[in-house]
């Protein structure tokens, strides 16, 4: 019998009134993966976080994590879920330690002092820090605390809004580091959104990106490349006029005598079948970047 | 479990509130001593038949006989505990506290906790108890303030209210307060704003104290006084050694109830 997958999303939909916060939005996140769940702000990627975590409730559709449903037994879904909200709220009068006791006596598995001091290091998380008022602090210090109340319980599902917010570029290593961690030991999700697509494209195992509260794309970062329009820059040796057939999923963008800019959708195989008759001087071909195929998506909000 | 958890979030509640709760119940306290130093001070000079004589004739015709207590020793001390201020302040009290999940949702503190295994009714529960520990602390601290006034301003011979009497005024004071509550709570379970709970249920307490008062001498508004708590708080009565009413109290403990349960049925289906 195949396992649950660690977040299975089916048909969920929430209106805000007449606003959609996310419609009809399926996608499962398998155990152990690391998923980053990309989209623009008002996309839908709160609304799908808060809807797991049964803070908001769904018009129709079901969310379930490690196969419980996150609305009808919204309790035992949480006891599996460490979650950081994209916002950290903080008690005006509590120091970061006195912040961290607290959540700690919230949560329903018991927090161990040796892997709290371990985050605590990992973090750069002093004794000086530990004992200041956590609004009197910095957002990155903030953050790090936010993180590490998240990760204290050691759910098996970590959900994280932008955790990388506002973080120092060590303290983003350290995030990096601590996600290649869990992913090592292989018994954590972790599903996380994010704005920052460098990162999402280090740490994670697949992507889904949202748009308008409706999925747009899934995929390993692989199949988003072979999914993605590639531009590729033909320079010739002398002038190539004439017409010639365009394989399927290859698009001549700009032409002149000594230049030709394909647009290649899916494998350059048929690209270079048709450039091997012709005097080729030179080809270029563009790097995938995530954040090219994002901004494409973006753009067409 | 969710003892732990209700534990913790009572005491975090507690703390984060104590100046507010500190003030208001020293306030309340420091209201029945200075109050019984006023009325020794009146008894000692035998001024309270001036002040019977003082006494609107409005507030004589609609309470009859009993409004004259008023200008004892004995009424004035009591006086205390039904005072308007003190009245209003209670309930303004239990107000406060029990509108914190209205204030909690618009913090957002409730994502980190309700994203934890924390039940939704834990968080109703926790102001619940709040309140009624609040409000009783401050009925022994009134309580205690009369005792303490009268042993530092009052002659042994000056006719104190009896402990049964002060302790009815009191259960009824709270009684009105928990009522409050109730409201203020049924409120902030579907606000999404604390000032809009704690400012709708504040008034809310005025209005109705001011339809209780004014249906003394108005017959509209004592064709209305039925829907103010304060009506079921009957003080003159009380004071006058009347035999007591329970149905009072089981009105005011029914409406709680009713708005406590409202609360609790509102938070466990809303967005948060």
């Amino acid at each position: 019998m195949m396992a649950d997958p660690a977040i299975l999303v089916d048909g969920l939909t929430k209106y805000y009134g007449a606003v959609v916060g996310v419609e009809d939005l399926s996608f499962t996140v398998e155990r152990g993966e690391v998923y980053g769940f990309l989209g623009a702000n008002g996309a839908g990627k709160t609304t799908t976080i808060r809807l797991l975590v049964d803070l908001i409730r769904p018009v129709r559709g079901r969310a379930s994590i490690l196969g419980i449903d996150c609305q009808r037994d919204s309790l035992r879904a949480r006891r599996l879920i460490g979650y950081l909200p994209g916002e950290l709220p903080v008690y005006a009068d509590l120091t970061a330690a006195g912040y961290l006791r607290h959540l700690a006596r919230l949560d329903d598995r018991p927090v161990s002092p040796a892997y709290l001091a371990e985050l605590l290091r990992r973090f750069d998380v002093s004794e000086v820090d530990l004992r200041r008022r956590l609004r009197d602090q910095s957002h990155g210090m903030k953050q790090k605390i936010g993180i590490i109340q998240a990760l204290m319980g050691r759910a098996p599902v970590l959900i994280l809004d932008e955790p990388t917010a506002g973080l120092d570029p060590l303290m983003v290593r350290a995030f990096r580091d601590t996600l290649g961690a869990l992913r090592k030991a292989g018994d954590t999700t972790v599903f996380l959104s994010s704005h920052v697509l460098a990162e999402v494209e280090a740490t994670c195992d697949r992507v889904g990106l949202i748009r308008d509260g409706r999925m747009v794309a899934t995929g390993t970062i692989g199949d988003l490349r072979r999914s993605a329009t590639r531009r590729v820059i033909v320079d010739f040796r002398e002038p190539v006029n004439g017409s010639c057939p365009m394989p399927a999923g290859v698009t001549l963008s700009t032409r002149s005598a000594r230049q030709w800019a394909l647009d290649v959708q899916g494998p350059l195989g048929p690209v270079i079948e048709l450039l091997s008759s012709l005097p080729v001087e030179d080809i270029q071909v563009a790097a995938f970047k995530l954040e090219d195929y994002v901004a494409r998506y973006y753009a067409e909000d | 479990m969710s003892g732990r958890m209700l534990v913790a979030l009572t005491w975090r509640s507690a703390v984060q509130a104590r100046y507010v709760l500190l003030g208001s119940l020293c306030l309340l306290g420091g209201f029945q001593l200075i109050i019984v130093g006023q009325a020794s001070a009146i008894e000692e000079t035998r001024s309270f038949s001036r002040i019977a004589e003082l006494m609107p004739g409005f507030l004589q015709r609609g309470l009859g006989n009993q409004a004259l207590l008023l200008a004892t020793f004995k009424g004035m001390v009591a006086f205390g505990y039904f005072h308007p201020i003190v009245a209003v302040l209670v309930s303004v009290v239990a107000i406060y506290v029990a509108t914190e999940p209205a204030h909690e949702v618009e913090g957002r503190l409730v994502d980190l906790t309700l994203a934890r295994a924390v039940p939704r009714h834990v968080v109703v529960t926790r102001s619940l108890l709040l309140a009624s520990g609040v409000l009783t602390a401050a009925a022994l601290l009134m309580a205690a303030g009369t005792w303490m006034g009268l042993r530092l301003f009052a002659s042994p011979e000056f006719e104190a209210p009896p402990a049964r009497t002060a302790g009815l005024l009191l259960v009824h004071l709270v009684s009105v307060a928990l009522c409050f509550g109730g409201l203020g709570l049924a409120l902030a379970a579907g606000a999404r704003r604390w000032s809009t709970a704690f400012i709708s249920a504040g008034l809310a307490a005025v209005v109705l104290y001011l339809v209780d008062f004014l249906a003394i001498g108005w017959p509209f508004m004592r064709a209305i006084s039925w829907i103010s708590p304060y009506h079921y708080y009957p003080a003159l009565p009380i004071l006058a050694g009347e035999p007591l009413a329970w149905q009072n109290v089981g009105v005011l403990l029914a409406a709680s109830a009713a708005l406590y349960a409202i609360a609790y049925w509102r938070f466990s289906r809303r967005d948060l």
